[in-house]
């Protein structure tokens, strides 16, 4: 009597389940999975529209010769390796400050923070841009300390606009990033620390020995979360410097954009070089994935 | 519960049903538009002279920016869903030749709608029209001005008349005494937007295609010229170049500036500081001295109505833009006083409100003025990879002011236009 009905208590809750993940499911699949393999489909073919064609790896070959195309990842290639290392190493900083328990404030601390990432990408980009212009804040301040003796046009020189981006990018995502860490670190059983100060393990020791390897998986979600979000940076540098000058702040999904709709329309090479850019995440994360993640 | 909601969602289906046929019954053109002081403005105007002869149609306004009604269009007419466009759109004139030719077939050729094209300035049609044929009415006037202030002209020794049909040399070499003598340049640009340079060409009849729409860059001697101009005008200080649209504004609306050259509709900005009022005045653009053919006008920016070709209210909307933009002068009486915006509609240009002087500029004509200006402002044809070049010259001038030679700045540039041609 009892058997039949926990087999069908348990086909019932196999249906309840289904019926859960299925709504879900059929919009992850019909708004995002099915998008990307025609996007792929699409990235073999030319013309537009109705008259589209396969055309094989026309669109692939194309970008090999592409020079916007290969200013654009070197621009992003450089924001991922000269911001993204500092703002994790000071995400990392601030979550270890603000862990501990002496410190007075922390809340505070740790809401200010967070705050830029409630900040939306345009409008906090719309103020670095009036920041850094050549009458605006920055440089006021700078001339009123004797810093500099005239005015820096910040925008205008492609190595001092690509330092802004990459100051913008922190300032918004570093609190982001640091969220994580402080969670992580919350994670750690005191008593490990305890036992280590215990078997003398000096503030040095402790961090490198204990804290980094513990926090090993989070460091290495934030590294490739970053390291997507900054393969696909467009809010900041279309707001800011808007690709100038001379394309030293152009980003891929910029020019992606530019292709698509400021350009005569070329959805089938635009598709190529988001599938470029998905392949390049993939092999970065993968890379991380070996030198970060030796479970 | 269940029964209550469904009833709840029957009643919402009906509702909306009745509502739809609702719409039917009554006709509704909908119409994409951005700029609500102006073209907004001008639509709701246009939509009260249509409805006194036609009340039973609904003109419904839609604001949507322009990089966001191109962004829609590539969309839907790439998916092949252009019902979700509206009847009528504003398409600025810099693509919408570029849309007309990428999309065949998405806009109603309105050469034999009964609409008069011969009543409208010469170059705004040229714009307008591919092959032959005309697929959009024209509307606001781009005719490029050169608005400078007096008071600050005057401090210098120099008159308006001085900076009038005047050559670009002439411009700068005033512009230096006026410089060192007030301190205060005559010109602000967003650096990398070629649009100075898109108006000298266009002053000179040339654009940066030629005539069978190859790319004109690296052989064109007007825009090596126009290029040596705009350096010069960097280098000497007469232009400032500035990062940003607001920056730009603000150069001459809080007078660090003393001018500025841009199209007509640049006139609604300059009049917002009240403390200028009868400072400014307005002339025509220098011309290129070394350039066969060059005149002292031009044109930049400026918009046209576009018709969509799929619309069941298609001859409906027609009929609008027909009796309105294309046929009422009534029409641009009403929005010229308080919106500036200036037609390219011809029979408009005789009418009284275009000869009122402006006290903003000392009580100028300028309306008149620069109806004439838009007679004499040179044909070309913007193409369909306007955009592709006018990025690659920004990206060229951006580097020749870095220290590029001219030459290798624009072969450059003609090579990265080329390529984006080449699909």
């Amino acid at each position: 009597m009892a058997k039949p009905t926990s087999l069908k208590l348990h086909t019932k809750q196999n249906i309840v389940g289904w019926a859960f993940v299925i709504p879900a499911s059929i919009l992850i699949f019909t708004f995002f999975f099915y998008p990307i393999g025609k996007a792929f489909l699409l990235s073999f073919q030319t013309g537009f529209g109705a008259n589209a064609q396969y055309a094989g790896l026309v669109n692939y070959k194309r970008l090999l010769s592409d020079n916007t195309f290969k200013t654009s990842l070197v621009n992003v290639l450089t924001f991922l390796v000269l911001q993204v290392p500092v703002m994790l190493l000071l995400a990392l900083a601030l979550a270890y400050t603000l862990n501990d328990h002496k410190l007075k404030f922390r809340a505070l601390f740790r809401t200010a923070l967070f705050l830029p990432c409630a900040t939306s990408l345009v409008s906090y980009s719309i103020v670095f841009r009036s920041l850094f212009a050549l009458d605006g804040f920055m440089n006021a301040l700078l001339l009123n300390l004797n810093v500099i003796q005239s005015p820096i046009n910040w925008l205008a020189n492609p190595w001092t606009a690509k330092l802004v981006i990459m100051l913008a990018l922190t300032w918004r995502w570093t609190g982001y990033n640091m969220i994580f860490f402080l969670s992580a670190l919350q994670n750690i059983d005191r008593s490990i620390f305890e036992a280590a100060i215990i078997d003398g393990a000096n503030g040095f020791n402790r961090f490198f020995k204990i804290t980094i390897p513990m926090l090993k998986p989070i460091i290495l979600l934030t590294a490739i979360m970053s390291t997507n979000g900054t393969l696909q940076l467009f809010d900041e540098t279309v707001n800011i410097t808007n690709g100038g000058p001379t394309n030293a702040t152009l980003s891929i999904s910029q020019y992606i954009y530019r292709l698509s709709f400021q350009y005569s329309p070329r959805f089938p090479y635009a598709a190529a070089m988001s599938f470029v850019v998905f392949v390049l995440v993939g092999i970065l994360s993968a890379m991380q994935m070996r030198v970060g993640d030796k479970r | 519960m269940r029964k209550r909601l469904s009833l709840l969602l029957v009643c919402v289906l009906a509702f909306g049903l009745l509502g739809s046929s609702v719409a039917l019954a009554n006709k509704t053109v909908t119409v994409w538009a951005w700029d609500p002081a102006f073209n907004l403005y001008a639509m709701e105007e246009a939509a009260k002279i249509y409805n006194r002869t036609a009340p039973d149609v609904t003109i419904e306004i839609i604001e949507t920016p322009w990089d966001d009604i191109q962004t829609r269009l590539t969309t839907a007419v790439m998916a092949g869903q252009t019902n979700s466009l509206p009847d009528i759109m504003l398409i600025q004139d810099n693509a919408l030749m570029k849309n007309v030719i990428d999309f065949p077939g998405t806009f109603a050729d309105l050469t034999n709608s009964g609409i008069d094209f011969n009543l409208f300035a010469d170059f705004k049609v040229g714009l307008t029209s591919v092959d032959g044929k005309n697929y959009a009415v024209p509307f606001d006037n781009g005719a490029a001005i050169s608005a400078l202030r007096v008071d600050v002209l005057e401090q210098a020794g120099f008159t308006l008349a001085d900076f009038t049909d005047i050559t670009w040399s002439d411009f700068i070499a005033k512009g230096k005494v006026v410089l060192e003598k007030t301190g205060k340049p005559l010109l602000s640009i967003v650096a990398e937007s070629p649009d100075l340079v898109m108006m000298c060409l266009q002053s000179a009849g040339t654009w940066l295609f030629d005539e069978d729409g190859e790319v004109f860059l690296a052989n064109n001697e007007a825009l090596k010229e126009v290029i040596r101009i705009y350096v010069e005008l960097a280098k000497s200080g007469v232009m400032v170049q500035v990062n940003d649209w607001e920056q730009y504004i603000s150069s001459f609306t809080r007078g660090t500036v003393a001018g500025t050259m841009n199209g007509c509709w640049i006139i609604g900005s300059i009049v917002q500081p009240e403390d200028q009022k009868g400072l400014w005045s307005v002339t025509n653009i220098p011309r290129l001295e070394t350039v066969p053919n060059a005149t002292n006008y031009s044109n930049q920016g400026g918009s046209s109505w576009v018709v969509r070709a799929d619309s069941p209210n298609r001859d409906l909307a027609i009929d609008f833009l027909a009796k309105t933009f294309a046929g009422s002068v009534e029409l641009y009486e009403t929005i010229l006083p308080s919106s500036g915006a200036l037609a390219t509609y011809l029979p408009a240009g005789d009418s009284q409100a275009y000869g009122v002087p402006h006290e903003y500029f000392g009580g100028q004509a300028i309306y008149a003025d620069i109806t004439q200006y838009a007679a004499l402002v040179p044909q070309v044809k913007y193409g369909v990879y306007n955009y592709e070049a006018r990025d690659a010259v920004g990206v060229a001038i951006a580097k020749v002011l870095a220290g590029l030679d001219i030459d290798s700045a624009l072969r450059e540039a003609e090579e990265t236009v080329k390529f984006l041609m080449d699909f």
